[in-house]
């Protein structure tokens, strides 16, 4: 049973803590702000280049 | 994403950026809430009045209620 | 391990215990009808409900909402079909999250992303009792933040506090009926709640200020 679950083929998913989800939010949060910084630096690149 | 094929391009002109103008934001806001607050005092005003009729009706003899 | 630690990955049980032996949500309604049948149906035949919403717990639940709600809505378009925002609250209906976990999602997260924040409130007020959803709603009418909103009138634009003086003002919101609460005075004559004050402060206050104003102006 124990194996099953944890395999998943019980059709059961793990209730998440309140501090799950705020571990999660943060998580989503940062990787959002790295996402941003990406392309500031792609569009800083791109115009680099057309000044070349 | 299969979910949204039907995205109607229209959606794309509405933009929910927000701190785009702040003080034009903070100032439809405070004009929006204003309305609640006014909004809100009517209700009980118009409480308050159908409550003094009322009263004032308990208050006729049977003579003026006729 | 207790059963308690576990939700269904996907939603038969839920659907199954309809009006029988489900827990009932904190206001009293069964969480599995509060959605009417046909919205019900719409949701559990949706691409986005069978792809995204299966296996999902409250965790997930903030990447779905990351991912793909840009807007607030019931159902859109010709074919009724309803939004990831619909999809993700009657999946919210099925794990019936617990008060930490809409404080995560209303504060620390709502903080962060609106429409996490929009869709904890659409889901408070479905399923609290009626001060509590006062008493936690209210407090986001000082919220201003855009949002957009999809109906069967195309998409336009709404607020924060727009949306949450919808939730505690109309019968309807997001193609779903929002039971009937009792209204504010009489929580306030029972003692329930104090009266609501404005983040704007005191209208009395704020007529006068205007009043001292225009007196200024004349002068």
């Amino acid at each position: 049973m124990q194996h099953q679950r944890n395999t998943g083929h019980t059709g059961e998913v793990r209730k998440a803590t309140a501090e799950e989800v705020h571990q999660r939010i943060e998580l989503l949060w940062e990787r959002l702000q790295e996402r941003k910084r990406e392309q500031v630096v792609s569009l800083q690149e791109r115009l680099e280049v057309r000044r070349v | 994403k299969h979910w949204d094929d039907d995205t109607d391009p229209e959606d794309d002109q509405i933009d929910d950026t927000d701190d785009i103008d702040p003080e034009a934001e903070y100032a439809a806001w405070k004009l929006r809430e204003l309305k609640r607050v006014r909004r809100e005092r009517e209700a009980i005003e118009a409480k308050e009045k159908e409550l003094a009729e009322i009263e004032r009706r308990r208050n006729l003899t049977e003579e003026e209620r006729r | 391990m207790s059963k308690s630690e576990f939700h269904r990955a996907d939603e038969r049980r839920f659907l199954d215990e309809r009006g029988s032996s489900g827990p009932l949500a904190p206001n009293g309604l069964n969480p599995a009808t509060i959605m009417e049948k046909a919205v019900r149906e719409r949701i559990i035949d949706s691409y986005f409900y069978k792809e995204q919403c299966f296996g999902v717990n409250e965790a997930d639940i903030v990447d779905r909402v990351v991912e793909h709600v840009d807007f607030i809505g019931g159902v859109a378009g010709t074919v009724q079909k309803p939004t990831p925002f619909l999809c993700l609250a009657f999946k919210l209906l099925q794990l019936a999250p617990s008060d930490d976990i809409l404080n995560e999602y209303l504060q620390f997260g709502g903080e962060k992303f609106k429409y996490l924040r929009a869709l904890a409130l659409f889901y408070i007020r479905l399923t609290r009792k009626d001060q509590d959803v006062y008493k936690t709603l209210e407090p986001f009418l000082e919220d201003r933040r855009k949002l957009r909103r999809k109906g069967r009138n195309g998409t336009s634009l709404t607020y924060m506090d727009v949306f949450v003086d919808d939730l505690l003002t109309k019968d309807r919101v997001c193609a779903t009926s929002l039971w009937k609460m009792r209204k504010r005075d009489i929580l306030e004559d029972l003692d329930m709640l104090e009266p609501r004050v404005s983040p704007l402060g005191n209208i009395e206050d704020l007529l006068e200020e205007e009043d001292e104003e225009l007196r200024k102006a004349e002068e």
